[in-house]
């Protein structure tokens, strides 16, 4: 079995959820910056 | 285990480190106690003096040695014991190294350098000093070149062959290591050493400036770099799979040497003298770095996951419960990463353009430092600690050690969240970094900054404390895994070096043919640079002379 296979075949939703999470937290804290420096 | 002699020059680099280590974290206590006003100097020693040897002695030296330590292990593990050669420039680089570290921290604790890990100009120190961190850069390039000569030869012995990701991994480091240090060096021979020693009377400040950051910033992905290969190489090794894909993990390294160099302006975006249009490109230049992080991130989820399922874990994430917790090798490793996440996210808004301004000269900066380099990598490094050392003198990791390596991690942890998150805050309030104890003239305004429960100086002195006593934690663990443990006799109590198999046969050739990616970083380096560095030169404004304010 190729490794292309090995992937496909792989159950990643976690790994999904996860990285969102870690998306969530970049906008999140960046929001809150972008807020302080709009609201000075 | 890998040849006496390579483990002799890999121990004496981490001996240096943990040296190194030791009097940093001091400097750091004494750092907060300052700060908090509970702590009065004698005379002959300042704080200026405590944070300039905080920040060399941590940042730049126990980083280095410890580096070098662990590159020079991984190197001949992966490609075979050093011929006569390797060694001796090796052991020259070592000893350059640290003549360069005595000298400039003579220099620091002499109050002749209290300059700061940065030595912004006009601050003037010694020219010795300057001489010491040239020999420091000097060292590391032979030490540098030793490995990539290692790594020649392996490659003309294996003609067609994919280099081990460790090799891979340690030669990208090296590059962008060597091309890092072009700014360095240019600054302090030829700005810095004849201004320092009176042979020019004054310096082109934006101009050191610059070349410092085209320096500063990709220093910050040398020390992320041997972080990132634990997490690529070692932390599969632990959890009982491989890596989870060779290609990605080396596509995201080489595009580090990309994207790490021509972004140095983005620690100057407060400064006049470079216009808005090379400051956005390089702003623009800082956020493609977040690709390899995020796939760094994605690559390190799907490890945790694959080696989770394999082991039972169910549902979404049943596989978060199955990881090895108990293992501290992991767990530190864990706790790194975790940290990486807020301090990943806070260098984005760092490196914002007009975001900026909300925390660029705030303890916001100092919280990221610490929860950046400060933990990150700093905790990969004692994570990696714990077996690296045992598995370099032979010694056992006892239960003992074992127990204790968690009490230290678990301590780290602690006072870092307390003492970055504190700074963090304070820094968004508008509290200043890279100054001692201030009653700020008893300014109503000021003084709020310190009411909160969290945002105070006693919290900032609380977590300071609990870190230096993690850190007098595992300088014992050193001490004992270096020289005192009981050897390892049976089988199942020798350390190994846990390095993952990695599958290259699908990965494509030309992610190492290293011309390629020195041809883009040089491309987009004199893109991002040439045009403002020739305007700072042809249109310098009169230097300044140097200052000495401490």
């Amino acid at each position: 079995m190729s490794k292309k296979d090995d992937h496909a075949n792989v159950d990643l939703r976690g790994t999904l959820i996860s990285v969102f999470f870690v998306g969530v937290v970049i906008v999140a804290m960046w929001v809150i910056v972008y807020s302080m420096y709009v609201a000075r | 285990m890998i040849a006496a002699q390579d483990r002799k020059i890999a121990l004496w680099n981490i001996g240096v480190a943990y040296t190194a280590f030791l009097i940093g974290t001091l400097c750091g206590l004494l750092q907060v106690f300052i700060r908090n006003d509970a702590l009065q100097l004698p005379a002959w020693l300042d704080y200026y003096q405590i944070l300039t040897a905080h920040g060399v002695l941590l940042a730049l030296i126990f980083t280095t040695f410890f580096i070098f330590g662990f590159f020079i292990t991984g190197m001949s593990k992966s490609l075979g014991a050093f011929g006569p050669k390797v060694r001796l420039f090796s052991w020259i680089g070592f000893w350059v190294t640290l003549l360069g570290t005595v000298m400039a921290t003579v220099m620091i604790v002499s109050g002749e350098a209290s300059v700061l890990y940065t030595f912004y100009a006009p601050l003037k120190g010694s020219g010795w000093f300057y001489v010491g961190l040239a020999l420091v850069i000097v060292g590391t390039w032979i030490s540098s070149f030793a490995l990539v000569g290692h790594y020649i030869v392996w490659r003309k012995t294996h003609k067609g062959e994919l280099s081990p990701l460790f090799a891979f991994m340690t030669i990208t480091t090296i590059i962008l290591w060597i091309i890092a240090c072009l700014g360095v060096v240019a600054t302090v021979l030829f700005q810095y050493i004849p201004w320092a020693f009176g042979w020019t009377d004054t310096i082109n400040v934006e101009l050191s400036r610059s070349l410092f950051w085209y320096f500063g910033h990709p220093l910050v992905y040398f020390w992320l770099l041997p972080a990132y290969m634990a997490w690529y190489v070692i932390v599969p090794k632990l959890l009982g799979v491989k890596v989870f894909s060779d290609s990605l993990a080396r596509l995201s390294f080489v595009l580090f040497i990309l994207f790490s160099i021509p972004v140095g302006f983005h620690h100057q975006l407060t400064e006049p003298g470079i216009s808005n249009f090379w400051k956005f490109l390089q702003v623009v230049l800082t956020f493609m770095v977040i690709i390899p992080s995020l796939m760094t991130a994605f690559s390190m989820f799907a490890t945790f996951e694959i080696s989770g399922r394999k082991k039972g874990g169910t549902g979404l994430f049943g596989w978060f419960k199955k990881l090895p917790w108990k293992d501290v090798r992991f767990t530190s490793i864990f706790i790194a990463m975790a940290f990486f996440i807020p301090g990943g996210a806070g260098g984005i808004i760092n490196a914002s353009f007009q975001l900026n301004e909300v925390v660029h000269n705030t303890l916001w900066i100092v919280g990221h430092f610490h929860i950046t380099v400060g933990t990150p990598v700093a905790m990969t490094f004692m994570g990696m600690t714990f077996w690296l050392i045992p598995y370099l003198t032979g010694r056992k990791f006892t239960k003992s050690m074992q127990i204790l390596g968690f009490v230290q991690i678990i301590t780290w942890s602690i006072g870092m969240l307390l003492m970055s998150t504190a700074q963090h805050v304070l820094g968004l309030l508008g509290a200043p970094r890279r100054t001692a104890y201030s009653g700020y003239n008893g300014h109503e305004s000021a003084l709020e900054w310190f009411d909160g429960i969290l945002t105070n100086h006693v919290t900032m002195a609380v977590g300071g404390s609990i870190l230096f006593l993690s850190a007098m934690i595992l300088i014992y663990i050193v001490v004992m895994t270096m020289f005192l443990s009981p050897k390892a006799v049976k089988p199942e109590e020798i350390v190994e070096f846990p390095m993952a198999e990695s599958d290259k046969e699908s990965t494509p050739k030309w992610l190492e043919n290293w011309w390629i990616w020195i041809g883009i970083a040089v491309f987009l380096i004199v893109a991002a640079y040439a045009i403002p560095l020739s305007h700072m030169i042809h249109h310098a404004p009169p230097g300044s002379e140097g200052f000495k304010t401490w």
